[in-house]
């Protein structure tokens, strides 16, 4: 008997060829620009998610290079101190809210449904919603800046500076609703990759059998659920100190400075793991699929995985280790902040085992995971050196935070391109050039060490970090400047990238359906991957979804192809539970996001944006929820069973 | 089909409208649940951080709250949860004539709280911009009003749908999804109102 088709590069049968057809009619989207709003793929949407990101990545570069600019030389006159505050600002809210989480999130959002074997996200319409309010969060604060409205109090935009007192205008109101924007869309994206893992598996797929990368975003997303909250409510009680008078940071009335502090580091730090653990689940994938091994230690990296995501929440205070926060406090922050170099120290050994016990191949998606144990060592190392608190006490607020936070969040940039490397087939049908990405890796990897190395010693030599200039006589003049040609270095880096993307799109060699061999089911289906992402879902036999699979190997019957439905599996076990009406695509979500936009813009100026606001909003999200007159009768048909 | 094989696992015959755990709108809810959960944690957590800093509670020269307003309102928000189980059990039935009653029902409270609130507001004494403790009283029962707000908002559109156009299964999932919503508003509601009414006559 011939197999069923998974992959509509490989149909087979009669049957397989009908299917595919009107599987492509029922979840393509219709042409043209309207189809390009209402779009409700996740592949779509994902890819979205990630150039928008990527376009931050080089607009947050493109601050840190004039800052670089400007300290390459003593007592340089090219930015003045406001303006290098607008820049440190930008760099730091752009880097944290516009591209490292959108950045992970848009790769769960792509492939997680791949991975698990669905159709598509569990709430299609939410996600597509989800990019437009953290698009209008990104314009809005690059339009503060062009208009000298750009924040100016840090990324972390402590009070009381960022208060109405010392900061009057609108620069931090900026600031905090680009911060609320940003936080609505990774808490939709929260959501949905968790219901996705939890309801759209394929059938065999328990959890235990799940992908790390998969694993790895459930812990990020219930780390989003619990953390975000807290910026955005800590943001909300700024915007109304500012807007409406309350009193939440002012002392004179019985409010704190200290509280915004303990909200902020709330989230702030788990933020960290949130950019940082799904990078340890593609390391794991990268691994695997270039030492042609499963991973080592499955089980221990899963359970260091959720110990960061726990552990994680109980580091927030070594940020304030320089405040009054109580010394017995501060001993117990320091031992969470040593324990949790354990968790990470776990899934390094893993690695390097597998690494051992397997046939590595050299290339560039597994350089970077070399050159990235490397890095993170040295970032882990003086993350270690500054949970002590008289340690910290010390540097606190110098160059040297600046290299050990850079040498963590570069770390995890590394694993973020190899993964480019490794996918940009899935996403495009093409490889990228391999001997282009041997000089970004080698570019990169340079860049790093030269741009951030010296700053621990400039760090330690006492130059604070925020400053615009420095007088000749500190001696930093040197260092600054070695640290300046390694941002060139840096920079020279993504510019191969970008030209060895934009020269593969178009004539990258063709990669098919599984370029590298690789084990987990996004390689199951062609590339790039349909709308409805496999023809018929394929059923897991193994932890290792397609090197335990045999070419005619089991897959999901009897899901109608003519309306869009797609199973739902039981939470423990992915055992197949019910069939379920997928929504359509809909420009519904990007007007509720636009009326979101209103909302929140609206109230850096006026409280009455609320109420106006709400009003627009619920008038978007009727359109939304109510169903058109063809989708009802999609419905109808998907409950009897009628024909559409 | 003739080339089905056995290993293949059909699903056409499994249902397509099911309830609770098992459908995906409850994990939507409830994930929102969890999320709107802890921005109260966060505001709650923030009241007896401050409350922790100040010399009394509330303040010299503040008013404490009023608890008629306030307690006939948690009590009535306990107490709708009664019809939320009529809501609940005409879903489960698909019987849409009881839905629809008690839908109706539901609005009439759901709008109800929203004038109920408003005088909880009032009931706080002092304006926002008064100091700290006002403030933090103030944005902790309007948070939850924002909940109630929406609650109101979906309630009632919902409730002229199922009157107005032809239902399919879903909505019923739907209908009984909005009971754990309900029930939702009201358990993190009461430790709210013991902190932000009860608290200060207290300490």
């Amino acid at each position: 008997m011939t197999a069923r088709a998974v992959s509509p590069s490989r149909l087979a049968t009669a049957d397989d060829h009908a299917a595919a057809a009107e599987l492509e009619r029922t979840w393509g989207d219709r042409p043209g620009l309207i189809g390009w709003l209402s779009t409700v793929d996740h592949k779509r949407i994902g890819i979205r998610y990630m150039v928008t990101a990527f376009v931050f990545f080089l607009l947050g570069g493109l601050n840190a290079g004039l800052m670089r600019l400007q300290l390459s030389q003593p007592e340089n006159g090219l930015l003045g101190p406001d303006r290098y505050s607008q820049l440190f600002t930008m760099h730091g809210t752009t880097m944290m809210f516009l591209f490292a989480v959108p950045m992970m999130t848009a790769l769960g959002i792509y492939f997680v449904p791949l991975m698990v074997g669905a159709r598509d996200v569990a709430f299609p319409r939410l996600n597509a919603f989800g990019y437009w309010v953290y698009l209008i969060g990104g314009l809005l604060l690059y339009a503060g800046l062009f208009t000298n409205t750009g924040p100016d109090t840090g990324w972390f935009s402590y009070v009381p500076l960022a208060g109405p007192e010392y900061t009057p205008g609108k620069r931090a109101d900026v600031w905090a609703q680009t911060v609320t924007f940003t936080e609505i869309a990774a808490l939709i994206a929260s959501v949905e990759i968790i219901a996705t893992i939890f309801k759209h598996r394929a059938p065999g797929m328990s959890l235990n059998r799940m992908p790390i990368f998969v694993w790895a975003m459930l812990v990020t997303s219930f780390m989003i659920m619990f953390s975000m909250p807290w910026v955005a409510t800590a943001s909300l009680f700024l915007a109304a100190d500012r807007l409406i008078g309350t009193h939440f940071f002012n002392p004179a009335e019985g409010g704190d400075a200290l509280l915004w502090q303990h909200l902020f580091w709330f989230f702030g730090h788990p933020e960290v793991y949130i950019i940082f653990i799904p990078s340890l689940g593609m390391v794991s994938h990268i691994v695997a699929t270039f030492t042609r091994r499963p991973v080592f230690g499955y089980t221990a990296i899963v359970l260091a995985n959720v110990a960061q995501g726990f552990l994680s929440f109980g580091l927030w205070v070594h940020h304030m280790f320089a405040t009054t926060v109580p010394q017995i406090g501060s001993s117990f922050f320091s031992a969470t902040s040593a324990m949790i170099a354990i968790t990470t120290g776990i899934q390094i050994f893993c690695w390097i085992v597998t690494i051992w016990q397997g046939r590595p191949r050299f290339r560039v998606p597994f350089l970077f995971v070399i050159a990235f144990v490397v890095v993170f060592m040295i970032g882990g190392l003086s993350g270690v050196m500054v949970a002590s608190v008289p340690f910290d006490t010390q540097v606190h607020d110098t160059y040297f935070v600046v290299a050990h936070l850079h040498y963590v969040l570069l770390g995890a940039l590394f694993p973020l391109f190899g993964a480019f490397y490794y996918w940009f087939p899935k996403f495009t049908g093409r490889r990228l050039g391999e001997r282009a990405g041997r000089w970004h890796v080698g570019l990169f990897f340079v860049g790093v060490h030269l741009t951030f190395f010296p700053m621990h010693y400039l760090g330690l030599a006492g130059m604070p970090r925020r400053v615009y200039t420095y007088l000749a006589d500190t001696g930093w003049g040197p260092l600054n400047l070695l640290a300046s040609i390694g941002a060139v270095v840096l920079v020279s880096s993504v510019v191969v990238f970008l030209a060895n993307a934009l020269v593969s799109l178009r004539r990258g060699t063709a990669a098919g359906d599984d370029p590298w061999e690789a084990d987990s089911l996004e390689w199951a289906t062609a590339s790039p991957s349909p709308p409805y992402n496999f023809v018929h879902q394929p059923v897991v036999e193994g932890r290792s979804a397609l090197w335990d699979r045999s070419e005619a190997g089991p897959v999901v019957t009897g899901l109608r192809t003519d309306v869009r439905e797609a199973l739902v599996t039981t939470v423990m076990d992915a055992r197949p539970d019910h069939r379920h009406f997928a929504p359509s695509p809909t420009v519904a979500p990007l007007l509720a996001a636009l009326a979101t936009g209103v909302t929140f813009i609206a109230l850096i100026f006026t409280p009455w944006g609320l109420p106006v606001g709400s009003v627009l909003l619920l008038v978007t999200i009727t359109m939304w929820a109510w169903p058109s007159r063809e989708e009802h009768a999609d419905q109808r048909s998907q409950e009897t069973g009628a024909p559409a | 089909m003739s080339d089905s094989r056995a290993s293949d696992v059909d699903v056409a015959a499994l249902p397509t409208t099911v309830f609770g755990p098992r459908d995906l709108g409850w994990w939507g809810t409830v994930g929102f649940m969890a999320i709107e959960g802890t921005t109260l944690l966060v505001a709650a957590s923030a009241y007896l951080y401050l409350w922790r800093n100040a010399p009394t509670w509330p303040p010299e020269h503040t008013l404490r709250p009023s608890l008629f307003w306030p307690t006939l309102s948690t009590a009535v928000l306990v107490l709708s949860n009664l019809p939320m189980i009529g809501v609940s059990r005409a879903a489960h039935r698909f019987d849409l004539a009881e839905l629809r009653r008690w839908m109706i029902v539901a609005s009439v409270l759901s709008v109800a709280f929203l004038f109920l609130r408003w005088q909880e507001l009032l009931a706080l004494n002092s304006r926002w911009d008064t100091n700290a403790y006002a403030s933090v009283a103030w944005l902790t029962v309007g948070m939850h009003a924002s909940l109630l707000v929406m609650n109101a908002c979906e309630t009632v559109v919902f409730t002229v749908f199922l009157h107005t156009s032809r239902v399919t299964e879903r909505y019923f999932s739907d209908a009984s999804d909005a009971g754990v919503y309900w029930v939702f508003i009201t358990l993190v509601w009461v430790p709210l109102y013991a902190l932000v009414y009860l608290g200060p006559y207290f300490i």
